[in-house]
């Protein structure tokens, strides 16, 4: 036992960073399964269709990475609410296998044909949260010695270094240098941060639209009643595909967070985050909004500091790294089983 | 099935009014009777006429009543009960129709001129295809008859695989043997899963199972001594025909194709006695309605749990004859993909439907070959690339899928049935309630 405490704040941070972006995906499942109690299977898929979106504006057509992301967004959206008024609307909202299977094949479709358009390696895209922009003050002080050398922190392994001042590696250090601050001994990347950032201002505009616009009271009208909601005069229809779209687009903004985490982007990025978003859903309770975001950290932390922190660090047990998935997994199945609601989920009266 | 059939602790009909919890769970660990003669499912659509008893034999309503989801426990008792009575009417009225008649025809052709008119590899490929119809009777097992959705049939295909990987190797038992191990192995992982699905229902049991899926992939990789790790195990050991029997590889073949052949239609035949059986009947009024079948005497953990442990070693079957066909099994051939593709299949062809399960997989194969064709032709520019698209299965696999959710939203067997079938209410189209 190795109870090392001194780099929990690092699994902390971490944790809550990944938890961030299951969250985003989280909110695009329960969206869907608050409005119409239906799983949407392809939301993983939908979502890494929106972060190809991303590396094609950006990389490929040179606009700037947020534009790019943006627009990205508004695809995604646009496609949500088609396949919704296609594929979906169509069948009896009662009825959930048809509309399992539209997905799995959705589900099948997109995969294949992002991979035949971009085939299955990885491509590099840009982070948003790369480096802090230079009017932030500089997260660990670089000073070059006498001899012409700077101390550089090894992102690595956290050792420091010396290089030579004004060699690429210099460069790399300064700008390694750039992408933390020190808190509490951790390090609190940049990426983290804005994580966080890019995940609460997305919540505040679902909040927005929720609370204070039509479109918005008409869908919690839909998911609250469906039946009633059409009967004072909602757009049932039209209002689905509003919460498509909206799914749509925290999908993609899940996606183009992790991408550069993930080394970029490849069709089957979003297999396991889907899983772990899955199991954020759960854990909050699937009809709940506020559930998948605390679902989705809660999921992080638990995955960083419960599986790699206390089984690899404290336990020194190498292939607890291996658990992280059938973690989720098992926490999926401990939910439904014993807490079928979650933690905020409304809870179903079954009547015989 | 007729009445006289009936073991006496089963209620009958004005018979006797307390079942009890013996009675519930004599019911299901009774074994599986052939109460058909067995020459039935050799013929398209034998399991039709007892599916006809719970779907609507009942015209008084009672039946009907469960289906719609405002159910009486006498509704459900009256299916359970009058699958007996129901399908002795039925029997005489049996109708084969005229596209089952070709289908069956044209299945018989390809079974004996498929192996004279194929090379070694095609044959083999073949055969893999034929064992392939038992994973997806398994998933139909579980959904079709069993009502719970399967998304992670993949898994146990796998399993048997290993597991008989293991037996003929490691333990060096006879092949024979070494299938039974893997079917059997897979049918208890099978009845490990099945234990959620006692809770779990609808489409929180599709996540759940989809989970099972993804995570077993990455879990394979690391138990190596199992399933060979990253790299996968080649199989040592070779199912090697008697000499009489030649020994060209052509003739391995062919003594492979047949031996799957076999094992596939007992395995069928097999399958169609247990849902038939008092069990299988159990498994249906489960399916329809569990509170009312756990008030009638059905004992829910042992009919969900059986039900589980049936359908996945049916996959375990089809696990282990791949590696008798091809001797190597590795994680990698059990992508997360092939699970769902499998659950698609048996829907496609039609759930709570022996030969749709059959259907499923041919209609899957012409479609793929027909997409192989198209992708070949090139040179139309943009028609071109979309033509090279055809070529990937998966896609040619999710376009049926959704089409045909469309225009056969009761899989392709459909097309067959000339019954009432429109009375069955929506929600209980797919055999599942969700």
């Amino acid at each position: 036992m190795n109870w090392n405490f001194e780099i929990l704040p690092d699994f902390i941070f971490n944790g809550l960073r990944d938890g961030a972006v299951y969250a985003a995906a989280a909110l695009a499942l329960v969206l869907i399964f608050k409005a119409t109690t239906l799983i949407n299977f392809a939301t993983g898929e939908l979502a890494m269709l929106g972060a190809f979106f991303v590396y094609v504006l950006n990389i490929e057509q040179g606009l700037w990475l947020w534009l790019s992301i943006a627009i990205a967004m508004l695809i995604s959206a646009a496609i949500g609410a088609a396949v919704e008024r296609a594929l979906v609307r169509p069948f009896d909202p009662a009825d959930h296998l048809p509309v399992v299977l539209i997905t799995l094949g959705l589900f099948l479709i997109i995969n294949a044909v992002a991979g035949d358009v971009w085939n299955y390696q990885v491509r590099r895209v840009n982070d948003p949260f790369g480096a802090f922009p230079s009017w932030v003050p500089n997260g660990s002080e670089l000073k070059t010695s006498s001899e012409g050398t700077i101390a550089c922190l090894n992102n690595a392994d956290g050792e420091l270094v010396e290089v030579a001042a004004g060699t690429a590696d210099a460069q790399m250090c300064e700008m390694v240098g750039r992408t933390f601050f020190e808190v509490i001994g951790a390090r609190l990347h940049y990426r983290t941060i804005g994580t966080w950032i890019a995940l609460a201002l997305a919540l505040i505009a679902l909040a927005i639209i929720l609370g204070k616009t039509k479109a918005g009271l008409a869908f919690r009208a839909v998911s609250s009643n469906t039946e009633s909601a059409r009967l004072v005069g909602v757009n049932t229809g039209r209002t689905l595909g509003f919460g498509w779209a909206l799914a749509s687009v925290f999908g993609t903004l899940s996606a183009a967070l992790v991408a550069p985490a993930l080394g970029g982007v490849n069709p089957n990025m979003m297999l396991t985050i889907l899983i772990y978003a899955l199991a954020g859903a759960a854990l909050g309770g699937l009809d709940s909004l506020g559930g998948a975001v605390i679902g989705g950290l809660v999921v992080g932390l638990i995955k960083s500091v419960l599986v790699s922190w206390f089984g690899v660090v404290v336990l020194g047990q190498a292939y607890f790294s291996i658990l992280q998935l059938a973690m989720a997994f098992l926490l999926i199945l401990i939910v439904l089983l014993f807490r079928p609601a979650g933690l905020f989920g409304t809870r179903r009266i079954e009547r015989v | 099935m007729s009445d006289d059939n009936w073991p006496s602790p089963m209620p009958r009909p004005g018979d006797d009014d307390d079942p009890g919890a013996e009675a519930s769970v004599f019911a299901v660990f009774a074994p599986p009777e052939a109460d058909e003669p067995p020459e039935t499912a050799t013929l398209p659509e034998a399991d039709e006429p007892s599916e006809t008893a719970t779907l609507g034999a009942e015209p008084s309503g009672g039946v009907l009543g469960v289906r719609r989801g405002s159910p009486t426990a006498s509704g459900v008792g009256t299916a359970i009960l009058s699958a007996g009575g129901a399908d002795h009417l039925e029997r005489p009225r049996r109708r084969i129709g005229p596209l089952s008649w070709i289908g069956a025809v044209l299945l018989g052709v390809w079974l004996v001129a498929m192996p004279l008119t194929s090379s070694v590899t095609e044959l083999r490929q073949n055969t893999q295809i034929i064992v392939m119809v038992l994973a997806v009777l398994g998933v139909n097992v579980a959904t079709g008859y069993g009502g719970m959705i399967s998304l992670g049939h993949g898994v146990f295909v796998a399993v048997g695989a290993f597991a008989a990987a293991y037996a003929v190797d490691d333990l060096a038992l006879p092949w024979a043997l070494s299938i039974l191990a893997g079917t059997a192995f897979a049918g208890v992982i099978g009845a490990l899963v099945g234990l959620p699905a006692l809770r779990i229902k609808g489409i929180h049991l599709a996540l759940v199972t989809l989970g099972l899926a993804i995570v077993f992939q990455p879990l394979a990789k690391r138990v190596p001594a199992f399933s060979g790790g990253v790299s996968g195990r080649a199989v040592g050991a070779e199912l090697v025909p008697p000499s009489w029997f030649g020994t060209s590889r052509w003739t391995e073949g062919l003594y492979h194709y047949l031996i799957c052949l076999v094992v596939v239609g007992l395995a069928m035949w097999l399958t169609h006695n247990i849902i038939n059986s008092r069990p299988g009947r159990a498994m249906r009024a489960v399916r329809d309605n569990d509170t009312a079948s756990a008030v009638y005497g059905v004992n829910l953990v042992a009919s969900r749990v059986s039900t589980f442990a049936v359908s996945a070693s049916l996959a375990g079957l089809a696990g282990a004859l791949g590696i008798v066909l091809v001797p190597f099994a590795s994680q990698e051939s059990y992508p997360f993909q092939e699970s769902l593709v499998l659950y698609a299949t048996a829907v496609l062809g039609g759930l709570g439907s022996l030969w749709g399960s059959v259907l499923g997989v041919a209609i899957r194969e012409v479609f793929s070959r027909i997409g192989e064709l198209l992708g070949d032709v090139s040179g139309l520019g943009p028609l071109g690339e979309f033509l090279r698209l055809l070529d990937e299965e998966q896609f040619v696999f999710g376009v049926l899928l959704v089409a045909l959710t469309f225009v056969f939203p009761r899989g392709l067997i459909g097309m067959f049935k000339r019954r009432q079938d429109d009375q069955a209410p929506r929600a209980d189209r797919h055999g599942a309630r969700a």
